[in-house]
């Protein structure tokens, strides 16, 4: 087991080098000068030779590829070529937003996916089927930026319950008010995910209820409670947690999207500006975390795997 | 809802409301704000002609302080031939009255304190240096609040003291000094003298600074400070808007004085995060995210008193409909300027109250003289004729804009020509458009109308507009920093542009219709436009240049320059509590505000 999460942690490194890599080109083979953008279309070609020098992108591209890889070693992300901030510190106050979104998103779409599916999944062709299933229809139909409007309109403008916009932090506001500012922007993204995960927790329940060991373990007289959750459940475990861990792209990208509706500053907003901007050294740290964080979602799951089902080993 | 109508009503009859459609979205402030909303944009420094050089008559010292009046401005900057900022002068007029009417009625009982929660719809700030913001919108209503400048505007934006207590100019106009006032002081404590003016001065000339701002210093050959207090600044020529565009608070930001020893401790990087100012706020560092917003507090030792608010809180919304559902909610007290889309669902709500002023700017469709057939008359003018504004306006600006028929905007009102008062050549007229497409043979041709995802509504009305002409358009959108190279490159068969933030009609011509203009990527070529253009600004006769000016008007649009689309108004909105609001144009002063609760 050790020997196969050093193998995949290094390939993981593998994983992330080649994703910089290709943001790194990507960004410069897209059309665009940043230089042009940042002076205005009255730019002088003076102004834009001199900030290009300062900017360092004067530079050959493969020189600029080699400098940017050996600042990463040295753990250095660079600064914005567009504003005056550094990357770390731009991406060190995203992260905590994106992550709680993330993470909220992903409590609150497991808290509704996995008793709605079990329901779905033992009430087949029930109301309470065919309700889940409606609710799983319309949470992957609506786009979650919409979902989002929606729910300020509802909830911010017009029930005044809860704030429409921004973030707050934990350490300085509180848990009560961190919540507060999350729950809309988690419940727009949750819900497509919640809509997906459902699907997979009524099906893998479905076939595992329909196998062998199900009429075993009722047959020793096991109680229906522990033949559905220590047999069934856990036997349809397998491709949820395989699709809880692929989502988490899912998770990330909606709050790309997401954090623009809610003004919320995450590292998907920092991502979009940047993008806009071509602001290279912004987008390339930016999704060079975003890479680390889904290859080692993927990793936590296959390592998840083992405790779920003892049967798989790696080896 | 109350209304505060400055000089719209007054100008062109019952105000048409219309918002700001260059919201919509981060790409939209980008590509909309950089190059529309650019109070500062770098300054076309007036031709000399043999005309300017004839100037010895002009008494140049009239423009020494304490207060120049907009009649003396506007006198001297059309005697001067450089005309930017002066007929902004000549047309806000009107505001005056209204705006002494609400300060005097809110200004006794004003209270001190409170927070001001104010939603502003930019997606990030990447800078708050003075000399290396570029964008307008920043520079008049966020920097304005964070720094003094040597001078400032009153609401009539007559040039009025700052950190200059007086000015004198000599009758040549080439030298002016400045009597700063004694005692300031920069937000940490440092004194502030005239010496501080040379080192801003220098750092926003060096070019490896690469400051936007640097061109607005162009002309200025020395700058000296015999004593503390004591700054004088001579140029190489005369040029009228000189306070206006390089001295003054907000847009002038090329000599906002910055304090070298935090420069020089911060490092350039961190001072355009949080820089250190002389302002009547003082922006608190621990709270500045750069998408995020930031927090600025009363300055205590402000020269000319604390501000009432104890705290402003920016907060940056990019997206128009939260920033228009946050004021609705009662998550911000104010917004910087209210969003085309959420017009309605603001002014229906009775807390609020929106401050609308007549806009500067226009806005249209042009097509490239590079690349045929568009160099024939005929098939833009068929391609001008096709486009039905009434179509347009309810399909991509919510039926908000005000139809124009060229590049004068409504806040010139002495040279504002409504459109339903002219028989203007761009009417829709689909018949003649037919014939003339038929007649340039624009059947199947397919031109490539170039724009950013916020330019979609109107790039798609235009496309299905132009289908009934024969044209197949080929919409190509990217985004801005893509778009405004190619565009720069006229590398375009169509593309929208147009001039928001202008501080004189000249803005807007000189830039765009004369044949070296450094918005003119169309490739306009026209004799009779530059010398009707170059005319303009040499005149001192303000009828003559307005009949300059209309004249122009007429040309470009019988010329299908451009299918001149619409005027926008500013408008801004905010909670009836928020009170002694001065609505100065395009600058947000916040010192006077006070909240009411």
């Amino acid at each position: 087991m050790t020997q196969y999460i050093i193998r995949r942690l290094i390939h993981s490194v593998i994983i992330v080098w080649g994703c910089a890599t290709l943001v790194f080109f990507l960004m410069r083979a897209i059309p665009g000068d940043p230089i042009i953008q940042m002076l205005g279309p009255e730019y002088t070609p003076e102004a834009a030779d001199a900030l290009r020098r300062k900017l360092g992108l004067d530079e050959h591209v493969l020189i600029q590829y080699v400098q940017w890889m050996g600042d990463i070693l040295r753990a250095d992300l660079g600064s914005s070529i567009t504003g005056a901030e550094s990357v770390q510190s731009a991406i060190l106050s995203g992260l905590p937003k994106t992550m709680s979104i993330a993470a909220l998103s992903f409590v609150i779409a497991t808290t509704i996916a996995v008793p709605a599916g079990v329901l779905a999944a033992l009430k087949r062709n029930s109301f309470a089927d065919f309700a889940v299933s409606l609710f799983a229809f319309l949470g992957v139909s609506m786009p979650s930026f919409w979902f989002g409007i929606i729910l300020i309109l509802v909830f911010a403008v017009n029930l005044g319950w809860l704030p429409s916009l921004g973030y707050a932090s934990i350490s300085e506001d509180g848990v009560l008010e961190w919540f507060k500012h999350l729950i809309l922007p988690s419940m727009a993204i949750g819900a497509g995910y919640a809509a997906i995960l459902m699907r997979f927790v009524r099906a893998g329940l479905l076939e595992a209820m329909g196998s062998d060991y199900i009429r075993t373990a009722r047959a020793k007289g096991l109680a229906e409670k522990r033949v559905i959750v220590g047999h069934g459940l856990r036997n349809s475990l397998i491709p949820v947690v395989t699709v809880a861990g692929i989502q988490v792209a899912l998770l990330l990208s909606g709050t790309v999207v997401i954090e623009t509706v809610f003004a919320i500053r995450g590292i998907g907003r920092l991502l979009v500006g940047a993008i806009f901007d071509k602001d290279y050294p912004m987008v390339q740290g930016a999704i060079l975390v975003v890479a680390v964080i889904f290859v080692f979602a993927n990793l936590l799951v296959d390592i998840l795997y083992t405790l779920i089902d003892p049967r798989i080993k790696y080896d | 809802m109350f209304l505060i109508r400055s000089t719209a009503d007054e100008v062109f009859g019952p105000a048409q409301f219309v918002d700001n459609i260059f919201t919509p979205c981060e790409t939209a402030c980008y590509t909309n704000v950089k190059d529309m909303l650019r109070i500062g944009r770098p300054l076309a420094v007036p031709q000399r002609s043999q005309q300017m050089k004839d100037r010895g008559t002009i008494d140049w010292s009239v423009l020494s302080g304490p207060r120049v009046s907009r009649r003396t401005l506007l006198q001297l900057a059309a005697a001067s031939g450089a005309t930017a900022y002066a007929a902004q002068l000549s047309n806000a007029s009107a505001s005056g009255s209204t705006t002494q009417r609400v300060m005097g009625a809110l200004r006794q009982e004003a209270k001190q304190g409170g927070e001001l929660r104010w939603g502003f719809g930019l997606g990030q700030i990447p800078t708050l240096d003075p000399a290396q913001v570029n964008l307008g919108i920043v520079a008049g209503e966020l920097l304005s609040n964070l720094f003094s400048g040597l001078v400032q505007f009153d609401q009539e934006l007559a040039i009025i003291p700052d950190l200059a207590e007086d000015w004198e100019v000599t009758e040549d106009g080439l030298e002016y000094t400045f009597n700063l006032r004694s005692g300031l002081t920069f937000h940490n404590g440092d004194p502030l003298t005239a010496n501080d003016f040379i080192y801003t001065y220098e750092r926003t000339i060096d070019p490896d600074f690469a400051s936007p701002q640097a061109n607005k210093l162009a002309l200025v050959t020395d700058i000296t400070a015999p004593d503390d207090s004591t700054l004088i600044i001579t140029q190489s020529a005369p040029y009228a808007p000189f306070l206006a565009t390089a001295c003054s608070r907000g847009p002038g930001r090329a000599l906002a004085p910055v304090p070298q020893r935090a420069v020089e401790e911060m490092g350039d990087e961190q001072f355009g995060q949080a820089p250190v100012g002389c302002g009547p706020f003082m922006i608190v560092p621990e709270t500045v995210e750069t998408g995020g917003g930031f927090e600025m507090v009363a300055f205590e030792n402000w020269y000319a008193g604390r501000p009432l608010l104890d705290k402003v809180t920016v907060q940056l919304v990019a997206e128009p409909s939260t920033l228009v559902s946050a004021l609705e909610a009662g998550d911000v007290d104010m917004v910087d300027i209210v969003p085309l889309i959420g017009y309605e669902q603001i002014s229906s709500v009775e807390d609020i109250t929106m401050v609308e002023a007549a806009g500067t700017n226009w806005y249209g469709l042009t097509m490239s003289y590079n690349r045929p057939p568009w160099d024939n008359i005929d098939a833009r003018m068929a391609v001008v004729k096709a486009i039905d504004f009434d179509d347009l306006n309810r399909k991509a600006f919510f039926g908000r804009a005000i139809r124009s028929i060229g590049p004068l905007a409504p806040a010139f009102g002495w040279v504002y020509v409504p459109a339903d008062e002219v028989d203007s050549p761009q009417t829709f007229n689909l018949d003649e458009a037919k014939e003339l497409a038929k007649k340039a043979g624009l059947e199947g041709v397919q031109p490539q109308l170039i724009g950013t995802p916020a330019d979609q509504r109107v790039t798609e009305t235009i496309r299905s507009q132009l289908s009934e002409i024969g044209l197949d358009v080929q919409v190509d959108q990217m985004q801005t920093n893509a778009y405004v190279e190619r565009r720069t490159a006229g590398d375009f068969d169509m593309t929208m542009l147009g001039s928001v933030v202008d501080a004189d009609p000249d803005d807007g011509v000189w830039n765009y219709f004369h044949s070296t203009g450094p918005s003119n990527p169309q490739g306009y070529n026209n004799p009779e436009a530059d010398r009707l253009v170059d005319a303009q600004r040499e005149t001192a006769d303000e009828a003559e240049r307005t009949r300059l000016l209309q004249e122009l008007q007429t040309l470009v649009a019988n010329d299908a320059v451009y299918r001149f689309f619409y005027h926008l108004p500013d408008v801004t909105a905010f909670y009836n509590y928020v009170q002694g609001y001065v609505p100065i144009p395009e600058q947000r002063y916040l010192e006077t505000v006070w909240l009411d609760q």
